[in-house]
Parts: C-alpha cells; sequence; structure tokens
C-alpha cells in the first residue's frame, strides 16, 4: 500500500531524519514517536504529498484515497457546525452524523458557531469528518491534544474497528492509542 | 465540479461581510460621487466613468482581499490538496463564484448610476459590457496578487498586482473616448474579452501552483 525508501528531510540545514524506510500494509497501523519538532509532522506531510523529502522515495499504490486531520481543524469559526458539516458533506440529520455527534456530545451544538465552541469540542468536531470518511488510510497528527479521556477511547475504538475493515492508520501521538498488536512504532529521535 | 462550486457558493453566500459590505462601498462612493460635485457640468458625465471604473476596482481589491486566506489559515486548502482534488478547478470556482455575487452586482449598479448621471441609454451597452468583462478581469489579478502574498499580507499583493490592471484601465478610458466621439466600441470590447478569455485559464493555474508552493 505504502513503501518509504530512504526519505531523509532537513530544514534550513538542520536535519530531522534520515534515511528512514518503511512499509505500511492493508489493516495495519503506525504510531509516529519523537520528541517535539523531531520532524514527526513533517513526516506525514511528506507522506501525503504536501511537501517534498530532501531524498529518497514515498510510492503509494496507485489510487489510494487518504483522509488527513493534522494541527488545522479544516473548520470555519463563522458557520455554525451544521453547516461546518455540510462543508464536508455531511448532513447533521442524517442518523450516522446524529449518532456520532451524540457519542461526542456535540449533538446538542448543531446551531451554535464553531468559534464559540471550545478548543477540544473543536477537534471533536473535526474528528466526523474522519469518523465517517470511507477513505482506506487514516493519517492523523496528534488526535488526542485536547481531548479528554472519553473522546480518546472513542478514538480508540473507532481505529480499532477501521483497522478491522482493513483500512491502514499512521498517527503522531505523544499519548500511544492502545492499538491491535498490527501496530508498528517508528521512532524519530 | 457542480458540488464544489455549490459549497464554494455557500461558503461565500454565508459569509455576509466578504460579498455585500463590498458592494455597499461600491453603493457609497457612486452615490456620494455626484454629491461632492456640480450637477450641471458637462464634465460630470465623463468624470463619470472614470469613477466608476477606479470604484470598481478598489471594491474588487477590496472584495478579494481573503479569498484564499481563510481556506489557506483552516487547513481547507491542504486538505484539499491531500484528498487529491484539482486545486486548479477549486481556484476557477471560486473566482467565478466572486465575481457572480461581487462582479456582476457592481457591475449592474454601475450600469444604472452610470445610465441615471448620463440620462443616456446608450451608456447601458458602454458601462454594461465594460464592467462585467473588467471586474472579472479584476478579480483573476487580485486574487493572482492574494496567492503570492498569502503569508505575507494582502496590500502587498495588491501593490505587486496594481500595475497589472493598468492596461486594463487603459482600454476602459478607451472605451469612454470612442464612445464620446461616436466611434466604434465593440473592437475594444472584443480585445478585454480576449484578455479575459485567457486570464480565465491561465491565472487559475497559475494561483493553484502559487498555493501549492505555499502548501509546502
Amino acid at each position: 500500500m505504502l513503501e518509504v525508501k530512504n526519505i531523509s528531510f532537513s530544514i534550513n540545514q538542520n536535519r530531522l531524519f534520515q534515511n528512514l524506510s518503511f512499509n505500511l500494509s492493508k489493516g495495519q497501523a503506525i504510531h509516529v514517536k519523537g520528541s517535539n519538532g523531531s520532524g514527526k509532522s513533517s513526516l506525514l506531510r511528506i507522506l501525503l504529498g504536501i511537501s517534498s523529502a530532501s531524498k529518497g522515495e514515498v510510492i503509494w499504490d496507485e489510487e489510494i484515497g487518504k483522509v488527513f486531520l493534522g494541527h488545522k481543524n479544516v473548520l470555519k469559526n463563522h458557520l455554525s457546525v451544521a453547516d461546518n458539516l455540510h462543508l464536508h458533506g455531511l448532513d447533521v440529520a442524517h442518523p450516522e452524523v446524529r449518532s456520532i455527534l451524540k457519542d461526542l456530545n456535540l449533538d446538542q451544538k448543531a446551531e451554535l458557531l464553531v468559534g464559540n465552541l471550545s478548543y477540544g469540542q473543536q477537534k471533536k468536531l473535526a474528528l466526523v469528518r474522519i469518523f465517517l470518511n470511507q477513505s482506506s488510510v487514516i493519517i492523523l497528527d496528534e488526535p488526542c491534544v485536547g481531548l479528554d479521556d472519553q473522546t480518546r477511547r472513542l478514538i480508540t475504538t473507532f481505529l480499532t474497528t477501521e483497522l478491522g475493515k482493513n483500512k491502514s492508520i499512521i498517527y503522531t501521538s505523544h499519548i500511544p492509542l492502545e492499538l491491535p498488536s498490527s501496530e508498528v512504532i517508528i521512532g524519530i529521535l | 465540479m457542480f458540488d464544489l462550486f455549490k459549497l464554494e457558493l455557500f461558503k461565500l453566500r454565508k459569509k455576509l461581510r466578504a460579498w455585500l459590505g463590498p458592494i455597499l462601498v461600491f453603493l457609497l462612493i457612486t452615490i456620494s460621487f455626484p454629491l461632492t460635485v456640480e450637477l450641471a457640468s458637462d464634465d460630470l458625465k465623463n468624470v463619470f466613468y472614470s469613477i466608476l471604473w477606479i470604484a470598481s476596482l478598489l471594491t474588487v481589491m477590496v472584495s478579494v482581499e481573503g479569498i484564499f486566506l481563510e481556506d489557506y489559515e483552516d487547513g481547507t486548502l491542504e486538505n484539499f490538496s491531500v484528498a487529491n482534488d484539482s486545486l486548479f478547478s477549486m481556484v476557477l470556482i471560486k473566482i467565478f463564484i466572486y465575481w457572480l455575487l461581487i462582479g456582476i452586482p457592481i457591475s449592474l449598479l454601475g450600469t444604472f448610476f452610470s445610465v441615471s448621471m448620463t440620462g443616456e441609454m446608450s451608456s447601458f451597452y458602454i458601462a454594461l459590457p465594460s464592467m462585467l468583462i473588467s471586474t472579472y478581469i479584476f478579480i483573476n489579478l487580485f486574487a493572482l496578487g492574494n496567492s503570492l502574498s498569502l503569508n505575507k499580507g494582502s496590500v502587498l499583493g495588491a501593490l505587486i498586482t496594481m500595475p497589472l490592471l493598468f492596461p486594463i484601465l487603459i482600454l476602459l478610458g478607451k472605451i469612454v473616448l470612442n464612445a464620446n466621439f461616436g466611434f466604434e466600441i465593440s473592437n475594444l470590447l472584443l480585445l478585454m474579452l480576449g484578455v479575459l478569455l485567457l486570464i480565465i485559464v491561465f491565472i487559475p493555474f497559475i494561483i493553484s501552483f502559487i498555493i501549492r508552493t505555499h502548501l509546502e
């Protein structure tokens, strides 16, 4: 599904990582670990094709759908929760959407402006888009930041279910998620 | 592509200050101008067009100020790029929607005011096509400027773009001059339309490339 061959990345002569190689197959989760500023987010951006590696190759199987949640939540502050979901092609009245909103305690907030939600609530809302996406690869950059224990457990349950559907996951997190044994850890120093 | 059009239209329509504000600014300029000059003056008719072109230019400049900024800051552009969706189509549609919600209304308002000011129906045939075409060109060029200065502030973008707009302003001036002397204006309008047809494809292509570079 994904083959990463000897990639290196530097910013302004500062080498973040070098000769990193790994593969991602169906139903597998990769946890990218590392200290702050070690290049975890940069690695994800390279895998997504947003940034380019200084050296090496990233090869995806053709036609692989990817969904990504990074540090930016892809939400419009001046729009309501329902309008933001609409922008992502989700109808707040749909039973599946309603059920997830309820799990995330956002079901009563559909008409509220996103700008009036707390950071954690915004992060939860951003997760709705990820939870309902049909892409084969889920890429998350620090998905647990600002979230309560209940939501963290919900993310773990969701990701475990998605792995069971043969989807693949790559995530960075300082808080490890308890995903099935297929987890591979790549440490970036 | 139609879904994208609907979503982009929804986004701008919901952001009232981004499109209604500039239209009101345009309205204020065109209404206040006759109040500051001698209405009986013969020169008023000629000067009015210049005010109209400058007002539409400034209105577009103000309205296009944040055309990509919000999407850039909240991660929409990044997300779009990840989903392998065409940034070119998004830029093309965004610019068209800005023209639809801002360019067309100010063109209609400008035409209405030019007919009222000159008292001649011939003004309709000068103002309407000139404004419809020129506002689309202005939006494209200011969008280009804004994409260049996406993370550096929009004034810089407008400054970079302004010289590119001078030929269009000269053409607009020529159109009024020709019309006053009773000469044909269709050739100048066609020239402007030709410029627009080139711009309509190339500018979104260049912008999508610039945005991709910013995302890196």
